[in-house]
């Protein structure tokens, strides 16, 4: 088709738009309706995924190591074969925990056995972490993992501190004099953020399975709520945006319907003088796509309008400025808007011109 | 009216349209043309008579491709009209001009655009716009109308621009439908005068009329359809 031909033909899909004005409007107006729903839900997804995010960060794992103290207090399996080991009358004269047992057993006799045992009873084959920067190296594997977003390296002493700012006063207490008679009961961890909570699972499994971790504490219920509240809302949007693109299709295919008939005269001369369907389509479609994008820049502004009022309005009540900003998203839902108006305008009109060019438009028959 | 020696000379045996056993049933079991065999050519000017339901209509959509027969070869213009695709039949119809009985003008436009209208959608440029609709105009007789609302014309002015929109492609073939059941008698006899005249310079007419008189009055080939099938055919001149 000829340059001039293509110009001509837009030059008539804008003045039908404007001589179909009437049914142009009422177009517009439920285009309108339409994108505002999309705007509104894609605006709270993005705020509700913002607060997620921040839940996200706040849900942090503790990976301890089996470093020292881990040995001293928490391997059982040690702690087993060591009161295993005893006499049944040692075993019957004490009736403190077999941790508690051989610390004070080792401490009683104040020297170091044969086996390499420290005082307490610890081999430096008990435990796998023997220093800081073992410790450190740990963190370091960790952070290397895929959806690992940031690792804090917690000392024994820092992670004391922190526990016992949590405790009671008598269990803080409890805690000082463990760590003041036989040293700190709290192993040396690693405080880790996740990048992504839907692999929260798969990425635990991968730091269990790492030299050096003991246990790992987390919040997975969080984790699958967040997940939980992700996925609903992914689906919710998706199924939104279906029911108002197919709403959408069916209003302009109803406008251009009736401009089509309004035009059956011109119609039944085009074909009848040669036109072939591209040209008697363009306009059609130029029609369809401008009532979409009118309509995307009306939805932008009233977007804009509402979502200001109403986040004046929570921040005045709430006291919340924890909102996103329009302008963050403006681009974004500018790009959908007019990518909505011009697909809804184009397949509407390419689809309902094309079933009339088939079936009706006779060029001969009197209209 | 004497069918003189330029006429004659001027007819070649190049047919524009040929029919041969072309039947046309619709979904509805209506047998609307029955092993039909014909052969207009080049420079002929034809009636084509017959009462309502002949089948008349039918022979016409044939010819424009608007319909397709059932079994038989349908040429016109070169084109093999029964192997066509449907993005060929705009290529078909550019080969011919079309006149109807209700005149199709544009009411939002001006007889200028009119005209125009038919040349845009073949792609023509503002240039041979602006050359060719007025020559067309003058040979209609409506040279002064350019600007001429089609709602202040008769009957007759209108069916002349009817006439210019498809002259000013300069076709090989023009087929009017009943181009003078809307006009009076005395505008009746102009019209088909213009067309013996756009004759007379090469041009194929194929006009359908229920005017008897038109008939005996232009002597020029008449084909009579009865029930589908062809019942006359008098290429001398004057109905039988």
């Amino acid at each position: 088709m000829k340059t001039r031909s293509v110009k001509y033909l837009i030059k008539e899909g804008i003045s039908n738009t404007w001589v179909n004005r009437l049914m142009s409007l009422a177009s517009i107006g439920v285009l309108v309706a339409c994108m505002v729903v999309i705007g509104l839900a894609i605006l709270i997804s993005e705020n509700v995924t913002m607060a997620l995010g921040r839940l996200e960060q706040q849900n942090v794992v503790m990976v301890y190591m089996k470093d020292y103290n881990w040995a001293l207090y928490g391997d059982t399996e040690r702690e087993e074969e060591t009161s295993s080991e005893e006499t049944p009358a040692d075993t019957s004269s004490d009736t403190v925990s077999g941790a508690t047992t051989s610390a004070d057993d080792t401490t009683s006799t104040e020297t170091p056995v044969d086996d390499g045992s420290d005082e307490n009873g610890i081999k430096e084959t008990d435990y796998v972490i023997h220093n800081e920067k073992e410790a450190k190296d740990l963190c370091d594997k960790i952070a290397a993992l895929e959806n690992v977003q940031d690792v804090e390296y917690i000392s024994s002493d820092a992670g004391l501190e922190a526990a016992k700012e949590t405790m009671l006063q008598g269990q803080a207490e409890y805690f000082t004099f463990l760590d003041d008679e036989f040293g700190n009961p709290i192993s040396a961890a690693a405080k880790v953020t996740m990048v992504n909570m839907d692999k929260f699972e798969e990425t635990l499994l991968q730091i269990e399975q790492l030299d050096g971790v003991d246990t790992i504490q987390s919040n997975s219920d969080l984790a699958d709520k967040i997940n939980a509240i992700k996925s609903g809302l992914t689906v919710a949007g998706i199924a939104i945006m279906a029911i108002l693109i197919v709403i959408s299709l069916v209003i302009v295919s109803n406008t251009i319907r009736v401009t089509m008939y309004n035009r059956k005269l011109e119609i039944s001369i085009m074909k009848a003088v040669g036109a072939t369907d591209a040209f008697i389509r363009i306009p059609f479609i130029v029609e369809g796509m401008l009532i979409g994008v009118v309509s995307a820049l009306i939805s932008e502004g009233l977007l804009y309008f509402c979502y200001r009022v109403a986040t004046e309005a929570i921040s005045t009540t709430l006291g919340t400025g924890d909102i996103i900003a329009f302008g963050d998203v403006a681009w974004q839902l500018l790009a959908i808007f007019v990518a909505v108006g011009i697909f809804s305008g184009a397949l509407g009109s390419f689809i309902m011109i094309g079933k009339y060019l088939r079936k009706e438009g006779s060029e001969f028959a009197a209209i | 009216m004497q069918t003189d020696t330029f006429e004659i000379n001027r007819i070649s045996d190049k047919p524009v349209i040929e029919f041969k056993g072309v039947s046309k049933t619709y979904a509805t079991g209506t047998h609307a043309i029955e092993d039909v065999n014909i052969r207009i050519n080049r420079g002929e000017f034809v009636f084509v008579v017959g009462s309502s339901g002949a089948g008349k209509s039918t022979f016409m959509k044939l010819i424009m491709r608007e319909e397709k027969a059932n079994t038989g070869t349908v040429m016109v213009n070169g084109f093999n009209l029964t192997k066509m695709t449907r993005n060929q039949i705009p290529m078909l119809r550019r080969t011919m001009g079309i006149v109807f009985q209700d005149f199709r003008l544009i009411p939002t436009m001006n007889v200028f655009d009119n005209v125009a209208f038919a040349m845009r959608v073949v792609g023509a440029s503002d240039k041979e716009i602006r050359l060719k609709v007025p020559k067309a105009l003058s040979k209609v007789g409506l040279g002064d109308k350019a600007h001429s609302m089609p709602m202040q014309l008769s009957g007759g002015e209108q069916q002349r621009v009817g006439l210019a929109r498809a002259l000013v492609n300069s076709p090989d073939l023009i087929i009017a439908d009943e181009p003078t059941g809307n006009v009076d008698p005395n505008m009746s006899y102009d019209i088909v005068s213009l067309l013996t005249e756009i004759n007379k310079r090469g041009t194929t007419i194929l006009m359908v009329t229920h005017d008897h008189n038109l008939v005996r009055d232009f002597q020029h080939r008449v084909i009579m359809l009865d029930s589908g099938r062809i019942v006359a055919d008098n290429a001398a001149g004057g109905a039988e």
